[in-house]
């Protein structure tokens, strides 16, 4: 009894096993605005640095919610956003649950499992081989399709996938024990027992208590259907990492037609037509079939919805639910009839020769005075080809991803007349003497795709390292949070220190503002700062560009200008690429550098992908250099559809918008160098802009409590003084001793009631 | 002859010694001369005991060259061949250049090594002038066991130690005016060293074109003329030699990403668990226009970005020695211990210091005292323990104290007393007292007899079992030195001792210990008399 009052939180009535023998400050402030808003049923906007564990502190309450009031909460769908990240994610819950079963005593009835593509999945010998998600899915897709499954009876000499049988020959009978299954640990299931882990996990998913995945599989409408509608209501909803949470809704619901679409497309017409005159000759009765079938409506489907069971499709609208297929596309060689028309009119649209941009209701207009295409029949053209597929027996859907691309189009663009615009483009903009025409779809409201998530899940809970302003948020993803909270990092050592480097010694300002950009001082600068950092900082340096062709012609300059050279004196240097394996190459490499003492800079791109899933703890990152303002390109017709919808839509100005857009990309890079309170790091902003107070303002709060006045606007020299005594004081010993009682608590300390109102005041400074 | 054996380098003719016409020979280990007609040499020398070779000015009429030995000795060497005379003496300069280095360091390598650990261990060094300087043992044998002990670290540094490369040494050969319209390169061995490691394939094209096709310099003249060497410059001569290396080059790193990278944190091609497909997304422009329509700018940009990375990439293999072992741990590592040590938070655990394990002693007097001289003691069975066990069990439990035999209580603690510390029995163990007593130049001499004494037993008892002839000569060997150690070293030290009359023996134990050597050496000789009778 007494090991267990140690081992327990006390968070405003709820007892929270906590597997660390120590605290920080901040954790605590966290779990407690986190009941406060399962308490309330409602969604809450989170911002905590990373490295201070908040995953820990996410599951630890969450679990413990779920065994307090299991009717309540019955499920925690843990979203996140790299595979890394999600097998990260439950290894910490391995470690809780472990410990719940160690402290309690009890075994533990929590299933929990993570779930992932095929791809990451799958344990069939020849399929699990192939290199690419897209060919994994499609050959499992031609093993284990329904209709292939039929013939195979008539005809048993058809491949199969013995896995998958087994699966569903035995696997549903019997849940999944309890216990953590992380992906490894389900494909060893799955071999012991002989069945396919990715049909296994995904049924597991309806009773599980936890489940962890990445965002497709809620934001993504095409996906969402078929892995995430039947999930209970009472669900808790995180999206960890969620600071990109928005571009990712957008970019479910955007669609890029080219001229290779509309041939594909073509060509899948073609194939749908010869199928289907075969299929008539020979099984007539299958037509008829699906046409009673159409006739009947989605009626299944609606009572499904109404009860409550499915979560909302933003690509099935209500409406369609309620209604039958219309007459014009009902019977097969109409509906493709329909499709051939609808192609012809976009390959139509694409022969221009100047840009063209429209709102969906001009599109639907025109469509109809061009072609006599009505908009109820478009808007069931994605569920009339799935249907239609599905009758065909089509073994390999990825063949027909062109033909589903439009159709969804179609439905899509006849189902809302707002927050999508249509941009057709003849060429692209650095290539004007090449026809490249492609229409562009673009979704410019996230809150769409999300909605149903908002309103499905009683809490939905959006957490980040970065999320400053927090206001903002709520705004583009149109909901209304019971708790918004900003914790910064309470820390017994300085362990970071942000520097805004305005100038170069010869006093010429640097910035990589657009008319100066090119301009040579500022690229001499900028190269000076780095070699002068290379000389100072041991280990690895990580430096980001604004964007990839603004780091090309840097590179090249500095290497004419044997600036590079010298800095190879002092480091290695590596360098993103478009390309992804060779920059995984690259980031190796640069590891094992910073590993055996040589010590290299890595030039990267704020955007790329490795500003967004890769961190830097430790020695890989002693300090980040941030070279300019990451503002999003700004001349592309898509951003600026976009920046106005925002302004029209929801009151944001177009500046605040970029600006936000760029600040938050600016921390997620210089962000990546701390991982915690025992790592430090540099983080130079090289860009005077950064010393403005609208800049600055958005910083999360973390970062800009050490940005003091003496920092801003620093030129290199006084920038390596500040640096060198910062590295040195941080290369000091520094001991457990020296955080306990500041930013590190035992449980007991906890227990003090002037150490909860130190915590509190802390806390309300956000 | 045994010169025939030898591979001859070199052979001059006509190069006198001491006014004497004759020919010199370089061979791989030697240089050697001999006089006319004869066959055999006057003049031999290692070349590890040549210090350095100094040569005649260039203006001088009398074309010489002189060895200066270790020892200081000198041979003068005059190159009398008139037409030739300054080419021989170039050849034989250029070769013996060459060796030395290579000679010199063998040599000396051992020297410094025995010199460094004696100046880093003053120990060591006193029992090296205990031992060898007194001549009790000679510097090889007292050698011998030392290095031995080195022999790991040792065989470490004796494959010469791999030099890494500097990321920088093209920065290295910057190209200077030379103020007519011409380019000066600076090019050391050690950066040729460097590209060869760095660019394997212009190592395989200078194998293949020097010196059929062109010379040294000629080679090194395309090169940094190559478009290869300027990766910005537009490929434009066909001809270049180096074209092919740029394609082996971009195959090499294309086979190295296509392997893939093994750590599952830095895989950027598996981070995405499900990308969006092909068409849907805000800004993902169709893949067709990625090379096509590329300018030439951007061409030579993204070949510098590749050069970059190959570069770097191609230094680091550079190391590859130990670098190949951390890859072999990294791989051990791999994926669980990855995660393992990423969701680990160090500071929020108890530090739960280093475990150091105890020492667990059975016998602390044993440890205090060294070992006791194994007397010749009968061996006891381990029936004939379980039986005496029985015995006293027996004995135990049929005990009646015998109350009419017992001391008075007052004897009894009379004897406590006597026998507690501080009573009358116990003052003279007192250890205090031999500090105190002993001077501490007798203290500080005592203590350089026992190490000294105690390497020579080490010596001694190393060798045993002895089962090679060669430790047969050296038991008899370090027995005599035993011996000699004994009457040179420790009888003056007694009779110092007995001089100062310091009452305590303060030689027992050392003489214990020779006393238990000479034990054993007796043992094991008239156990090998009997074997040989």
């Amino acid at each position: 009894m007494v090991r267990a009052i140690t081992a327990l939180l006390n968070i405003e009535g709820l007892l929270v096993y906590f597997p660390y023998d120590y605290i920080y400050p901040e954790q605590y402030s966290y779990m407690l605005e986190l009941k406060r808003t399962l308490d309330a049923k409602g969604h809450g906007v989170l911002e905590m640095p990373s490295g201070t564990g908040k995953t820990i502190s996410l599951l630890s309450l969450i679990v413990a919610y779920q065994r307090e009031y299991p009717l309540e909460v019955t499920k925690l769908i843990y979203c996140s956003r790299t595979v890394p990240e999600i097998e990260k994610v439950v290894e910490e819950l391995r470690k809780l649950i472990e410990f719940y079963s160690k402290e309690t005593g009890e075994k533990n009835n929590f299933l929990a499992l993570a779930l992932s593509s095929r791809k990451n999945l799958c344990v069939h010998p020849e399929v699990s081989s192939l290199r690419f998600g897209k060919e994994v899915d499609g050959k499992c897709h031609s093993l284990t399709a329904s209709y292939i499954r039929a013939q195979r009876h008539s005809n048993p000499s058809l491949p199969s996938c013995r896995f998958y049988e087994e699966f569903d020959a035995m696997g549903k009978q019997v849940p999944l024990p309890a216990g953590v299954y992380n992906l490894d640990d389900m494909k060893d299931f799955g071999r012991r027992k002989g069945w396919c882990p990715y049909y296994l996990a995904r049924y597991s998913i309806l009773h599980a208590n936890i489940i962890v995945y990445s965002y497709h599989y809620l934001l993504d409408p095409k996906i969402a259907d078929l892995v995430s509608k039947e999930l209970s209501k009472k669900s808790v909803v995180v999206f960890d990492e969620a600071h990109n949470i928005d571009n990712v809704c957008i970019d479910s619901m955007s669609v890029n037609i080219t001229r290779r679409t509309l041939d594909r497309s073509q060509a899948n017409v073609e194939t749908l037509q010869n199928t289907i005159l075969k299929i008539k000759e020979t099984d007539s009765a299958k037509l008829k079939e699906e046409y009673r079938r159409l006739v009947e409506g989605l009626k299944e489907a609606n009572v499904a919805r109404e009860t409550d069971i499915y979560m909302s499709n933003p690509v099935l609208p209500d409406e369609i639910l309620q209604e039958a297929v219309p007459g014009s596309i009902r019977t097969a060689e109409h509906f493709v009839g329909f499709m051939k028309r609808f192609l012809e009119y976009l390959k139509s649209r694409l022969r221009i020769h100047h840009v063209v941009q429209e709102s969906t209701p001009q599109f639907l207009k025109d469509i109809f005075e061009k072609v006599c295409i009505d908009r109820k029949p478009l808007r069931f053209c994605a569920e009339r080809l799935r249907s239609l597929l599905r009758t065909l027996e089509i073994a390999d859907i990825a063949d027909f991803s062109a033909i589903t691309l439009i159709s969804n189009f179609a439905t899509l663009v006849s189902t809302y007349s707002k927050g999508f615009t249509i941009i057709i483009e003849p060429f692209e903009d650095r290539t004007p003497t090449i026809a490249n025409p492609v229409l562009h779809f673009s979704c410019m409201d996230p809150s769409i795709a999300i909605k149903p998530v908002f309103e499905r899940f009683q809490s939905v809970i959006i957490t980040s390292g970065t999320l400053s302003p927090l206001d903002i948020y709520p705004r583009i993803l149109d909901f209304r949070p019971v708790t918004t909270a900003s914790f910064t990092m309470t820390l017994a050592r300085t362990c970071l220190c942000p520097l805004v480097v305005g100038r170069g010694n010869d006093q010429v300002a640097m910035t990589s503002k657009f008319e100066t950009r090119e301009d040579f001082a500022v690229i001499r600068n900028y190269g000076n700062l780095l070699l002068e950092m290379s000389a100072i900082v041991p280990d690895g340096i990580v430096a980001f560009f604004t964007s990839y062709t603004y780091m090309e012609n840097i590179v090249a300059s500095w290497y004419e200008q044997g600036i590079l050279e010298n800095v190879q004196r002092n480091k290695l240097i590596f360098i993103e690429t478009p390309d992804a394996a060779e920059t995984s190459m690259a980031l190796e490499k640069y590891q094992e550098a910073c590993e055996n003492g040589r010590g290299a800079i890595l030039l990267s791109v704020a955007r790329g992908k490795v500003s967004e899933g890769i961190d830097f703890v430790h020695h890989f990152g002693r300090a980040v250099i941030m070279f300019g303002v990451p503002y999003v390109y700004t001349q592309s017709r898509i951003l600026k559809a976009r920046l106005e919808y925002l302004r029209d839509q929801f009151q944001i100005r177009e500046n605040d918008f970029l600006t936000f857009d760029a600040m938050r990309h600016a921390a997620q890079c210089v962000g990546r160098a701390i991982r915690g309170k025992t790592d430090y790091g540099l983080m130079i902003f090289a860009d005077k802009r950064y010393a403005r107070a609208d800049k600055r303002g958005k910083l999360p709060r973390w970062i800009q409590e050490h940005l003091t006045d003496s920092s801003l606007n620093l030129t290199i020299d006084e920038t390596v003084q500040l640096s060198k005594h910062f590295l040195r004081q941080m290369a000091q010993p520094f001991k457990q001793e020296d955080q306990l009682g500041l930013s590190l608590l035992t449980l007991e300390q906890l227990q003090s009631e002037d150490m909860l109102q130190k915590i509190a005041q802390i806390a309300h400074q956000a | 002859m045994a010169a025939l054996s030898e591979e001859v380098l070199l052979v001059v003719k006509r190069v006198r010694q001491r006014k004497q016409d004759g020919t010199l020979y370089l061979m791989a280990e030697r240089i050697a001369w001999g006089p006319e007609g004869k066959d055999r040499f006057t003049v031999s020398h290692l070349y590890a005991d040549i210090r350095c070779q100094k040569i005649s000015p260039d203006g001088k009429a009398k074309i010489q060259l002189q060895l200066v030995l270790h020892t200081g000795e000198s041979t003068n060497l005059h190159f009398s061949n008139e037409s030739t005379a300054l080419k021989d003496r170039d050849a034989a300069k250029d070769l013996l250049q060459q060796l030395l280095p290579k000679f010199k360091k063998r040599a000396n390598k051992e020297l410094e090594e025995k010199n460094r650990m004696l100046q880093e261990d003053p120990v060591l060094f006193q029992l090296y002038k205990d031992l060898v300087v007194c001549q009790v043992i000679s510097a090889e044998e007292f050698w011998a066991n030392r290095l031995s002990i080195n022999n790991v670290d040792h065989s470490l540094s004796n494959n010469k130690q791999e030099v890494g490369i500097s990321a920088a040494f093209l920065a290295d050969i910057r190209p200077q005016t030379d103020g007519c319209n011409g380019l000066r390169y600076n090019l050391t061995s050690d950066i040729i060293e460097s590209i060869f490691r760095t660019y394997p394939a212009v190592k395989q094209k200078y194998g293949e074109n020097v010196p059929h096709n062109l010379t040294e310099k000629e080679f090194w003249t395309r090169f940094f003329q190559s478009h290869y060497f300027h990766r910005d410059r537009i490929n434009t001569g066909l001809q270049d030699i180096f074209s092919e290396c740029a394609k082996l080059d971009e195959k090499g790193l294309k086979s190295m990403v296509f392997q893939g990278v093994k750590n599952p944190m830095v895989d950027l091609l598996s981070l995405e668990d499900k990308s969006l497909e092909e068409g849907y997304g805000s800004n993902s422009t169709a893949p067709s226009t990625s090379n096509t329509n590329k300018t030439v700018k951007e061409n030579s940009n993204s070949a510098i970005i590749k050069r970059f990375n190959h570069h770097s990439t191609m230094v680091l293999a550079a190391l590859t020695l130990c670098m190949a072992l951390c890859t072999i741990i990294m791989c051990f590592l791999s994926k669980m211990s990855c995660h393992f040590y990423v969701i680990e938070y160090e500071d929020l655990h108890r530090e739960n210091g280093k475990k150091t394990v105890a020492l667990n002693l059975k016998k602390s007097d044993r440890y205090s005292h060294g070992p006791v001289p194994l007397l010749p003691q009968q061996y006891t069975t381990s029936q004939d323990i379980v039986n005496s066990v029985n015995c006293i069990k027996h004995e135990i439990a049929s005990y009646k104290p015998c109350l009419t035999q017992v001391m008075s209580s007052s004897t009894a603690s009379s004897a406590i007393a006597a026998l507690s510390p501080g009573g009358v029995l116990m003052q003279a163990l007192a250890q205090q007292a031999i500090n105190q007593m002993v001077p501490n130049d007798v203290q500080e001499e005592m203590k350089h007899l026992y190490t000294a004494a105690g390497e020579l037993l080490r010596h001694f008892w190393s060798c045993f079992p002895v089962n090679t002839p060669f430790l047969e000569e050296k038991v008899v060997k370090m027995r005599s030195n035993l011996e000699r150690f004994q009457m040179t070293k420790l009888r003056p030290f007694q009779e110092k001792v007995q001089r100062q009359y310091l009452s305590t023996n303060l030689t027992g134990h050392l003489e214990d210990m020779f006393q238990m050597a000479y034990n054993k050496f007796h043992a094991w000789q008239t156990r090998r008399m009997m074997r040989k009778t």
